[in-house]
């Protein structure tokens, strides 16, 4: 596998649906599961299945991203020979929601000649799944196929493609007389000579396209069944490491199907929720169904339900905040929320 | 290979052996503490913290799991370039096999390490204490006093006195005596095992201590007394704050106790001090519908079902449904079944603890868990 396979994320996929969240990262730097960013599912899956070579693709923001890689260590890609390759793309007018956008590739495409990898994968990087590439490898190579898209179950296609490297760096080279403009595009053309087969996945995974999926996607992790497809022991999910100390449980506290992070502090009720690493949380304060990202200070007595807390938000004491399952209230990173505001 | 100002001894063969089984397989720097760390964290953090970049860690009893542990020091950015953290065991020469025989000899056996950096300063610390310190603000007291040595020195209750190592000093903290375990202390003010040494009078007293056949080779038994014999500089730097051996079952017990304690001095939670760690990367913690958690420390990637009480959790622990763990401290990825009761006690890492176990003390002392205990052949339950 080590020199076989190479990791190609397109990460410039924007949702506008998505906005209040992305104004300051990319969908890629989204923060899921309390202490993840989405990319990490994708690129843990590729370092787990043995891919030792990933190449990112983002666009825009990606300061928050870079941040989050930095040199690719936590993934164990800081490596002498392949590793972690970041290619922010020069081109800001195409259509932002293609997947596999051929025209990036282009702008770098002696990184694809350079490869020493038989095979490329090339995946979206908003998909939360924990999923094994090399059954997917062997089945491509036996199948024959030029090819391979992966399905899940269900029958959605989940935008993840494997086919020779020869062949990328072909329909990227041809891409103005074919007019593909993505993989999605080569797949669905019926004109074209190529085999294309379809690999069925039938693990848990979802595509995080929606502030109400999102937040849906979010509170099924409190599932045990779902918990447990995501967070394998032998397939571990890596991602930045934080230093933070484990979190305490203050005398107030009542907490109760949660998932928390490190580095809080909680003096309050929780309920439902996921908590975020540092995440400081008062007396008498309640918090159900919702999700607190990272740093975020709840003072005293405050009550949020249905609630989506980008990071660093502070919510002054006594503040009522509440949404609803299909309409959560988000508030965006960085401001403060007082009682009178929302009184 | 760059001129260092200061560079860092941190003394980590110890064998802890009243730590009982939980140093059987690991050295005393090793044995976990609070939720996410092992002892030897917190000197290292302290070194970086301290800006000392230089930490020579000299291992002897156990050192497998503390070797790998420390890896090349990247959890404590200490993988550097020039410096950095380098483990240093005890080596063959031509004529024998040199055992670290005591904390002098152990530094003077590595006299080359120390002086391929030219340090001005050598700063030795022990593996064995859960404390924060600057390091930094010793070396400059060390050298505003231009002593010879400094010896830093904590409160201990009079009462305590006479297990540690006590100093006296005049008014300007001039060390004038030191007594080993005195039977009956003038002050209660106990050596904490950190010294700052100039290095010329390192090397010449390590030389000389060498040659002494009849010397235990040991920094309080040997060579302090020695330069106070000769009337070197020794001073003393009081120390204020939380500082604490763990060399007892009871000690590492309270220690982890001291964090659920608001009034401790020990604040695991400040950003400008932190304390670093091997991060075991596992997803966060998870608290079931049934689970009620009070006054606790829990660590992530465990699944709590039960009822958590005034207890510190590891990464990785699972408490099953109708269990409660109340003033006790569970290590990395030990399993509790479901309704289990364990009170006041310290369950080592891994250990499987069946369904319906009862571990609990009659006479207030805290049960260290063992695989014995388990097997029925212990009488406490």
């Amino acid at each position: 596998m080590k020199r076989k396979l190479l990791g190609v994320i397109d990460a410039t996929t924007y949702h506008e649906d998505l906005e209040d969240l992305l104004t300051h990262r990319s969908l890629a730097a989204l923060p899921f599961a309390g202490r993840y960013r989405i990319i990490d599912f994708v690129l843990s899956n590729m370092v787990n299945s043995g891919i030792r070579s990933v190449a990112i693709f983002p666009k825009m923001t990606y300061r928050s991203l870079m941040d989050h890689l930095g040199s690719g260590k936590n993934w164990d890609l800081n490596r002498k020979r392949d590793g972690l390759f970041f290619f922010p793309t020069p081109v800001v007018d195409s259509d932002i929601n293609k997947i596999g956008t051929f025209e990036n590739f282009a702008a770098n495409l002696d990184f694809f000649y350079r490869s020493s990898q038989e095979y490329s994968i090339i995946t979206n990087c908003y998909t939360v799944f924990n999923m094994d590439f090399k059954p997917l490898l062997d089945w491509h190579i036996h199948s024959g196929c030029d090819i391979t898209e992966i399905h899940h179950e269900d029958g959605t296609p989940m935008e993840m493609y494997l086919v020779k490297t020869s062949l990328l760096i072909k329909l990227i080279e041809t891409r103005n007389e074919t007019g593909y403009t993505c993989m999605r595009d080569a797949v669905l053309d019926l004109e074209h000579q190529y085999s294309v087969c379809s690999y069925v996945y039938s693990g848990y995974a979802v595509m995080i396209d929606s502030i109400q999926n999102y937040f849906s996607t979010s509170l099924n992790l409190l599932n045990s069944d779902v918990w447990k497809q995501l967070f394998i022991k032998e397939q571990p999910i890596l991602t930045k490491v934080k230093d933070e100390p484990p979190t305490r449980y203050l005398k107030g506290s009542v907490v109760q199907n949660a998932m928390i992070a490190n580095g809080c502090l909680i003096n309050g009720t929780v309920e439902n929720s996921i908590i975020s690493r540092g995440v400081k949380i008062g007396k008498g304060a309640v918090i159900k169904n919702s999700i607190i990202m990272q740093k975020c200070v709840i003072e005293d007595n405050c009550y949020l339900d249905s609630v989506i807390l980008d990071k660093d938000v502070k919510v002054e004491a006594s503040t009522i905040l509440t949404g609803t399952a299909r309409d959560p209230f988000v508030v965006r990173k960085g401001t403060k929320q007082g009682a009178l505001m929302n009184s | 290979m760059g001129k260092k100002k200061c560079v860092a001894m941190l003394l980590a063969g110890g064998k802890g052996s009243r730590l009982n089984s939980l140093t059987k397989d690991l050295a005393k720097p090793a044995v976990p503490f609070g939720g996410k760390y092992r002892i030897i964290d917190f000197p290292l953090s302290n070194c970086t913290n301290s800006g000392i970049d230089t930490v020579g860690v000299l291992t002897q009893y156990q050192p497998l799991l503390l070797n790998s542990y420390i890896g090349i020091g990247s959890a404590w950015d200490l993988d550097r370039k020039d410096g950095g953290v380098t483990v240093l065991p005890p080596y063959a020469e031509t004529s024998e096999v040199k055992w670290y025989t005591g904390t002098a000899s152990a530094i003077y056996q590595n006299l080359n390490y120390l002086k391929q950096y030219q340090p001005e300063y050598v700063l030795i610390l022990s593996g064995d204490h859960i404390y924060k310190m600057n390091y930094e603000s010793m070396l400059e007291y060390h050298i505003e006093k231009r002593a010879d040595v400094t010896i830093s020195l904590i409160e201990v209750p009079w009462a305590e006195a006479s297990r540690f190592g006590i100093m006296n000093t005049n008014e300007e903290l001039r060390i004038t005596e030191f007594e080993e375990k005195p039977a009956e202390p003038k002050n209660n003010l106990a050596s904490m095992g950190i010294y700052i040494f100039s290095w010329n009078i390192l090397k010449e007293y390590l030389e000389m201590d060498a040659r002494n056949t009849k010397s235990s080779h040991d920094f309080g038994k040997d060579i302090i007394p020695t330069l106070l014999d000769e009337n070197k500089k020794l001073y003393a730097y009081p120390f204020k704050g939380y500082w604490k051996d763990v060399g007892t079952v009871k000690s590492l017990w309270e220690a982890n106790m001291d964090l659920l304690n608001d009034e401790c001095d020990l604040d695991l939670f400040d950003h400008d001090w932190r304390i670093y760690s091997v991060n075991p990367n596992q997803p966060p913690q998870y608290i079931s519908p049934e689970a009620i958690v009070k006054e606790s420390l829990i660590n992530e990637g465990c699944t709590i079902e039960g009822e958590i009480d005034n207890s510190v959790l590891f990464q990785g622990v699972t408490v099953g449904k109708g269990s409660i763990i109340k003033e006790s401290v569970i290590m990395p990825d030990a399993v509790i079944g479901e309704n289990v009761k364990i009170e006041k006690a310290i369950v080592p890492s891994d250990v499987i603890i069946p369904d319906g176990t009862v571990i609990r003390s009659f006479d207030d002392e805290i049960i260290l868990v063992t695989e014995e205990m388990l097997s029925g052949l212990y009488p406490a339950f």
